[in-house]
């Protein structure tokens, strides 16, 4: 029946080469032994010497690795607890400001974030640095795990809980023996995408980042804003490289877990 | 009382944290520029008691949004930026719909694979992806290299630092966020209502028009406005991509605050770009809402 | 009052509506269709009906043209539809899903055809009117899919199909998704249309009650071939295969060595024991045949009955109570399980038999179909 296929074939083939020719292009010429980025002079790594020997570099890069596990990992906590009030606390006074917070800094463009909160830490007189970063990113990211979260708990079967309440757990027990591993793919999910989130951000670290710590991305932006530099592309192939491995490994992992789960399923279904 | 807690922890968090901040903004938009630090009169001092408040919130008012009316470089940003959401949008839509049509026609088994070649640009880097075309787009840069290697131009052609560059960049990065939503409602469609219409007289292309456009419409609709919505308030992409040309509100904002630290003035800034999205975000909710109410 | 027949089947004169010749049907190596002929005739109620995978679909989808054959060809009113397009063909389909667009009221999805032909606005007003009454379905016109019932929902998608006036209908499992009690009711409404406006209809189903209930004729259906296509009670009672008698109601048989007697033949089943069945085939003495005998033809006695020429005693070793009917499952001494149908007239607590029961058996000599494969 799918006789438009030349069409797909031909759109699908644009469409990804339009996606991933730019960072094939990057990758190559970051192994280019010229300093001018746009004239091939021979193959080259001189450059990922240069990005592991720049200080600047590297604690920027050891910055924004503290801030993401740390943000992730309180934005999955707090993310987690509002996604169980949405989906289950029922009514309280404040439910509808509450969801408001919580869908409204997904839209919200980030330059306002990032004004608000930079205003906000001026006022009340907080340093900023790493602590003023973390608090952002929390608060932004948080709203995405509780969006991936609630999104997973409104299909759990609520009949769960009640058997394991029946059965003798007190709500604490019942949620940290039943619902916890249930819902835990997506708390996981959650927190690979606030992770992410935190890694990637410029502009709410820009306003909120203070002369003490710079973030990676704030570093890459500031030498990227005078042009292309052989060093940057050898530093974005290497986070290009990782993060591909970092996805690659995790969705091998997970459709390895659904083999099995469906070998499980087959062989139990058979006398 | 565990309940209570649970609810008040991620509460006052946001309520600290987002609505606070947010307020801020808002009464620092009615306040006036002053050279001072922090930049602007009136600052709220609680130890003059009521008087004190009174007189505070005597001297708000809205002198900052009537400069931005009188100015006409602020105007002029916010409708370039809509200008300039909106082609951007309508072009991510022309790449993103026949990819999306491509991946939800391809053979079931190739589908995951395809889903995660789209999704996997979206964990690397924003920054990155936009600097890539850089490269790509400078007047010495690969694009102006090939086209004059075969010939079909013999003066190198400017592209950065213009508006095409921007839409370059807008389409490259959002296009999975047109993509998904557009596909999951392909995906779901049911391949009999199409062999329906052809049945009852339809050929091909009317059956697409007929059948699949408007039962795609709905992913149609998200995707646009997934795109459309961070578009308006974007920064990087113009600051990178675009040239003296490109007026967009969150470059201005940007600007304002830290080249010309006007704090008053950016906030405001801010106050209307909000008030302007809150138009689309409205309607994109209830474009939500209809969805979940037809597949319930 | 004389009622002609309905059977052009049986007229020479007759030309059919449809005619498969020496279709062949493949993808890849598996052979869906192979080597069809047969014809289908105006005003007909032909149902294909077999086992999933049998080839019924393909069958019907080759005619509503989202298949093309691999060979042979099919006539259409004598003229080949191979080559045209399935929304240029004056065949209609009624999907298995029924395939309402969501997007568009019952009014709409009606009209839709209609539309594609470019009728005047009227004309199509007219005949989408005519079809919602015809399906009682008036009052729901302005509805979307989605907020009518099963039922109703089929109902539409036999008045959008019918409404184009095809010369052919073609309906895939139609009443797959209704509950037992609606496709029972739902059944005579479908003969009914059927009679109304003359079509010729095409069903596709796997439900030989629904097959003999609906259709004039029925084509049993086995790995891509018809193996036999009669009127329903000579598909019950005439069948030309094991496959047809066994695929079609319930049925015993038994398996022998054939030996000519009277106009008939012996069939020994066991050591010394046989039975006779009547029949015009011409076997050769010694060659297997087989006995089709329904259980409802096969009575039950605690004495051996007299003047009877098939009679066997054996154990009951099962009783499936089914209210109006028991089927008593009767073991022969060679292990041949013969099964034995009787009417429930009188209450339970009375009935006559149970299990480890020592009875006989017996039949007619007509009541035995004696089957060459």
């Amino acid at each position: 029946m799918r006789r438009l296929t030349w069409f797909n074939t031909t759109s699908l083939t644009l469409g990804f080469v339009f996606l991933y020719l730019p960072m094939v292009i990057l990758i190559i010429f970051s192994f280019n032994e010229s300093k001018l980025v746009t004239v091939w002079a021979g193959f080259s790594t001189k450059w990922y010497g240069e990005v592991i020997r720049n200080e600047a570099f590297l604690s920027a890069a050891w910055v924004t690795l503290r801030v993401a596990v740390v943000s992730s990992t309180i934005a999955t906590v707090l993310g987690t607890m509002a996604a169980y009030v949405l989906v289950r606390a029922g009514r309280f006074k404040g439910r509808t400001l509450f969801s408001g917070m919580i869908y409204a800094p997904l839209v919200m463009p980030e330059v306002i974030t990032g004004l608000s909160l930079l205003l906000l830490f001026i006022g009340i007189g907080l340093d900023r640095g790493i602590f003023t970063i973390i608090l952002a990113h929390t608060t932004f990211s948080m709203c995405y795990v509780s969006v991936v979260v609630s999104s997973r708990l409104v299909s759990f079967d609520q009949s769960l809980e009640e058997a394991a309440l029946d059965l003798g757990c007190t709500p604490m027990e019942s949620f940290r023996l039943v619902t916890l591993p249930i819902i835990a793919p997506a708390v996981i999910s959650g927190w690979l995408l606030a992770f992410t989130l935190s890694l990637d951000d410029l502009v709410i670290a820009s306003f909120t980042a203070g002369p003490s710590a710079t973030t990676l991305p704030i570093k890459i932006w500031s030498s990227i804003r005078l042009g292309v530099s052989p060093e940057i592309n050898a530093l974005s192939t290497l986070m290009i490289g990782v993060v591909t491995v970092g996805v690659i490994t995790a969705s091998i992992i997970s459709k390895r877990a659904t083999l099995r789960q469906q070998a499980e399923e087959r062989a139990a279904d058979q006398p | 009382m565990r309940r209570a807690v649970l609810i008040l922890v991620p509460y006052l968090w946001l309520l600290a944290l987002f609505l606070v901040p947010f307020l801020i903004v808002l009464k620092i938009s009615l306040s006036d520029t002053a050279i001072a630090i922090p930049p602007y009169t009136p600052t709220l001092d609680f130890s003059a008691g009521w008087q004190g408040i009174r007189e505070f919130f005597s001297e708000l008012d809205f002198e900052n949004f009537i400069f931005l009316t009188e100015d006409d470089l602020y105007w002029k940003a916010y409708l370039s930026s809509l200008k300039i959401a909106v082609v951007a949008t309508f072009l991510t839509l022309l790449v993103g719909y026949p990819m999306a049509y491509g991946m939800a026609n391809a053979a079931e088994h190739w589908r995951p694979t395809l889903m995660m070649l789209i999704i996997l640009p979206f964990w690397t880097s924003f920054l990155i992806r936009v600097y890539s075309w850089m490269g790509i787009l400078s007047t010495e840069g690969y694009l102006n290299q090939f086209l004059m290697g075969i010939g079909v131009i013999s003066e190198p052609l400017v592209i950065l630092n213009t508006n095409i560059a921007v839409y370059i960049g807008i389409v490259y990065t959002y296009l999975p966020f047109m993509i998904l939503p557009i596909y999951s409602a392909l995906e779901r469609l049911d391949g009999s209502l199409l062999e329906a219409a052809e049945d009852l007289g339809c050929s091909r292309l009317s059956a697409f028009w007929l059948v699949t456009i408007p039962l795609s419409k709905g992913g149609i609709i998200a995707g646009c406005f997934l795109v459309f919505i961070p578009t308006l308030g974007e920064f990087v992409i113009p600051s990178l991509l675009g040239g003296s040309e490109t007026l967009m509100i969150g470059k201005v904002l940007w600007e304002e605050f830290f080249n010309n630290r006007d704090w008053p003035v950016a906030s405001a800034v801010a106050v209307i770009l909000l008030l302007i999205l809150i138009i689309p975000i409205v309607l994109f909710q209830r474009n939500e809402q209809k969805q979940r109410e037809a597949e319930g | 009052m004389n009622q002609t027949v309905f059977a052009p089947w049986e007229d020479p004169a007759a030309k059919p509506l449809i005619q498969f010749k020496n279709v062949t049907k493949r993808y890849g190596d598996f052979t869906a269709i192979d080597n069809q002929s047969f014809d289908i005739y105006e005003q007909e109620f032909f149902a294909l009906l077999g086992p999933s995978g049998c080839g019924k679909t393909t069958m019907m989808r080759m005619l509503a043209g989202f298949e093309t054959p691999t060979e042979g060809t099919i006539l259409l009113g004598g003229e080949d539809i191979a080559p045209i397009p399935p929304n240029k063909r004056a065949v209609n389909m009624m999907f298995q899903s029924y395939a309402l667009f969501p997007h568009l009221s019952i009014w709409e999805n009606i009209a839709f055809g209609l539309r594609r032909d470019k009728k005047p606005n009227d004309e199509i007003q007219a005949r989408v009117e005519e079809m919602l009454k015809l399906t009682r379905l008036t009052q729901f016109a302005k509805r979307k899919p989605h907020q009518i019932s099963g039922g109703q929902r089929q109902r539409v998608a036999l008045a959008r199909s019918l409404a184009k006036a095809p010369k052919l209908l073609l309906l895939d499992e139609p009443l797959g998704a209704l509950d037992a009690k609606l496709r029972q009711d739902t059944q005579f409404e479908l003969m009914d249309i059927q009679e109304k406006t003359g079509t010729t209809f095409v069903i596709v189903t796997h439900d030989q009650e629904e097959a003999m209930t609906v259709a004039s004729r029925v084509a049993v259906m086995d790995h891509g071939q018809i193996i036999q296509a009669a009127p329903p009670a000579q598909i019950y009672e005439a069948p030309n295969s094991v496959y047809v008698a066994d695929f079609i109601g319930d049925v015993t048989i038994i398996e022998g060595a054939v030996t000519a007697k009277d106009n008939g033949y012996d069939i020994a089943f066991a050591e010394g024991q046989s039975v006779y069945a009547e029949s015009t085939l011409n076997l050769t003495n010694g060659q297997t045949g087989y006995i089709a005998i329904r259980p409802e033809k096969v009575a039950i006695s605690s004495e051996k009955p007299e003047r009877v020429r098939n009679a066997v005693q054996g154990k009951i070793i099962d009783i499936a109570y089914l209210g109006n009917l028991s089927t008593y499952y009767v073991e022969l001494p060679n292990g041949q399980t013969v099964k034995s149908q009787t009417a429930n007239t009188r209450r339970l607590s009375r009935r006559s038999f149970t299990w480890e029961d020592e009875v006989w058996l017996s039949w007619t000599d007509t009541a035995g179909i004696l089957l060459e494969r």
